[in-house]
């Protein structure tokens, strides 16, 4: 393949050889190293290809064996281009594509990311257009070092970065901390609450307001698991929403059992209680039905910037109408999108039918209403454990109701009401005492 | 032929590859369809039922039909067609 085109560059020739012994001339050849192809026998001698430059060795070889040699065929660029040598347009296209190759290649034409999840493309790439990189920027003014050290800066959770330019296209990769993701808390709670405890009494910890852990509803405690606080209620007690559950303020006490100052904190807990929940959903048995008919008006338009071509037109005088619009920006390349916008607005008429179900259809949408609802509950990690729903059906209306038995996390955040102690009091008392 | 049997008894002894110690033409066939030769001196006869290549040994046929040198080098040549036969012939009885 790379052989016959470099053949093709180079430019070769199909001869003719005819004469006393073209066997002779053909060993001849191979002798002085003359490369020969597609050798084949025409009439009395042969034809064979060689290469332009070898060819005009052979004139040597032609009068040694006797042989007649006649050019039969020219084959090649170079015979190309000399044949359409007239064709000044043809040469002025061929300069002006290398020349607009070479315009094209001095600007970046794509940016490309690679390693990101939380922040997407579209973010990433925004951001960047706020720092002057962004398609069509010329190469030269790329400066991948300080891409990154924005980047850096701006992103803390990008530990991260890479820029490039590969050709014509940025290419940026990042790595995000996977571990931020996660771990949403204050990462410095272990620490404060450490210092905490050095602190003198009634002290609040610096940048952080104490809070209580509250009921958001009413129910019976299963399970309690404090962390931080002091814990107000056990398994097996019955919480009304708005309890105290998990109190953020930590008394201190002196030797003689008297509180003498507080310390707060963030209260932190997982508490989870059963609880019930009134479910109750109703339909009426008739509904509107859109029925469409056949007649739809259809407009395609083309955007550029703030001017539109259509054709057609979707303004319509139906009763009910439905009027859709789909939109395609063209872009080059991924993140390059070019200011053209490709339409389809369409407008499809419809009316409006008097429907009714039957017992069998709303009570599948009932039920099917009903899990969804359940399976809500469930995705937002709630324990349905039990549940009393039924089904009525009335004349012109059905209804699903009834009682669902849930195990949830019912803790609220609070603020935590600060006390404080007089302490000149406390301290004479201690005193006396000594 | 002495001279030619004793190289040939040196060269397996010696397990050296014969086309380069007796300078013995190679023949390559694939299929039917394909016949590569190397070390040869030079064709003889060409046309598209008959390839006669003289090599150090004798001569090589290689008949069939369509046959066509596909290329042809000093050192080695393809011949590709429907090939039928391929022939060694002694120097003795050349045609």
């Amino acid at each position: 393949m790379i052989r016959s085109f470099i053949r093709f560059l180079r430019g070769y020739v199909r001869i003719r050889v005819q004469g006393f012994s073209p066997e002779r001339f053909l060993n001849m050849c191979s002798y002085h190293d003359i490369y020969v192809w597609g050798l084949f026998p025409a009439g009395s001698g042969y034809e064979m290809y060689l290469s332009t430059a070898d060819f005009k060795k052979l004139k040597p070889l032609a009068k040694k064996t006797h042989t007649r040699i006649s050019l039969t065929e020219r084959r090649g660029f170079p015979f190309f281009l000399f044949r359409y040598r007239k064709r000044k347009l043809f040469f002025f296209g061929l300069l002006l594509c290398i020349i607009l190759l070479k315009i094209y290649s001095l600007f970046i034409w794509d940016i490309h990311f690679e390693g990101n999840e939380k922040w997407t493309d579209e973010t990433l790439a925004e951001y960047l257009r706020s720092t002057g990189v962004e398609p069509f920027m010329p190469k030269s003014r790329v400066d991948c070092p300080d891409i990154v050290k924005n980047i850096r800066e701006e992103y803390n959770d990008i530990v991260w970065v890479s820029a490039s330019v590969d050709g014509s296209r940025l290419k940026i990769q990042v790595k995000e901390n996977e571990d931020t993701l996660l771990d949403t808390d204050d990462p410095e709670k272990g620490e404060e609450d450490a210092g905490s405890i050095d602190k003198a009494a009634d002290t609040i910890p610096d940048g952080q307001h104490p809070t209580d852990l509250i009921a958001s509803a009413d129910g019976v405690i299963t399970s309690i698991v404090t962390r931080s606080g002091v814990p107000q209620v056990h398994a097996g007690d019955q919480v009304q929403k708005g309890d105290i559950l998990v109190l953020g303020r930590v008394d201190v006490v002196n030797d003689s059992g008297e509180v003498t100052g507080y310390q707060y904190q963030k209260s932190d807990a997982d508490i989870f209680a059963d609880t019930s929940l009134e479910y109750s959903n109703s339909i009426d048995r008739t509904y509107q039905q859109k029925v469409y008919d056949d007649r739809e008006k259809k407009q395609l338009y083309v955007k550029i910037g703030d001017y539109s071509v259509s054709a057609g037109s979707a303004a319509n005088d139906y009763e009910h109408s439905e009027l859709s619009v789909k939109e395609w920006q063209i872009k080059a390349g991924e993140n390059f999108y070019l200011p053209v916008l490709l339409g389809i607005r369409t407008a499809k008429s419809y009316t409006f039918q008097e429907k009714s179900y039957t017992d069998e259809e709303i009570r599948q949408i009932l039920s099917a209403d009903f899990f969804q609802f359940c399976k809500d509950l469930e995705e937002k990690g709630i324990q349905i454990l039990g549940n009393s729903v039924k089904i009525n059906l009335y004349a012109d209306s059905a209804a699903a109701k009834g009682t669902l038995y849930l195990n949830e996390r019912i803790t609220e955040t609070a603020d935590t009401e600060i006390l404080t102690i007089e302490r000149k009091e406390t301290d004479e008392s201690v005193g006396t005492d000594d | 032929m002495e001279k030619g049997q004793l190289k040939e008894r040196l060269a397996s002894a010696a397990s050296m590859p014969k086309d380069v110690v007796m300078k013995a033409a190679v023949v390559t066939a694939i299929g039917n369809f394909e016949v590569c030769i190397e070390n040869y001196r030079g064709i003889t006869e060409y046309t598209e039922c008959l390839v006669r290549v003289q090599a150090k040994g004798g001569q090589i046929r290689i008949s069939g039909k369509r046959l066509q040198v596909e290329y042809y080098t000093n050192d080695e040549m393809k011949i590709t067609g429907r090939i039928e036969n391929i022939e060694f012939a002694d120097r003795g009885n050349k045609e």
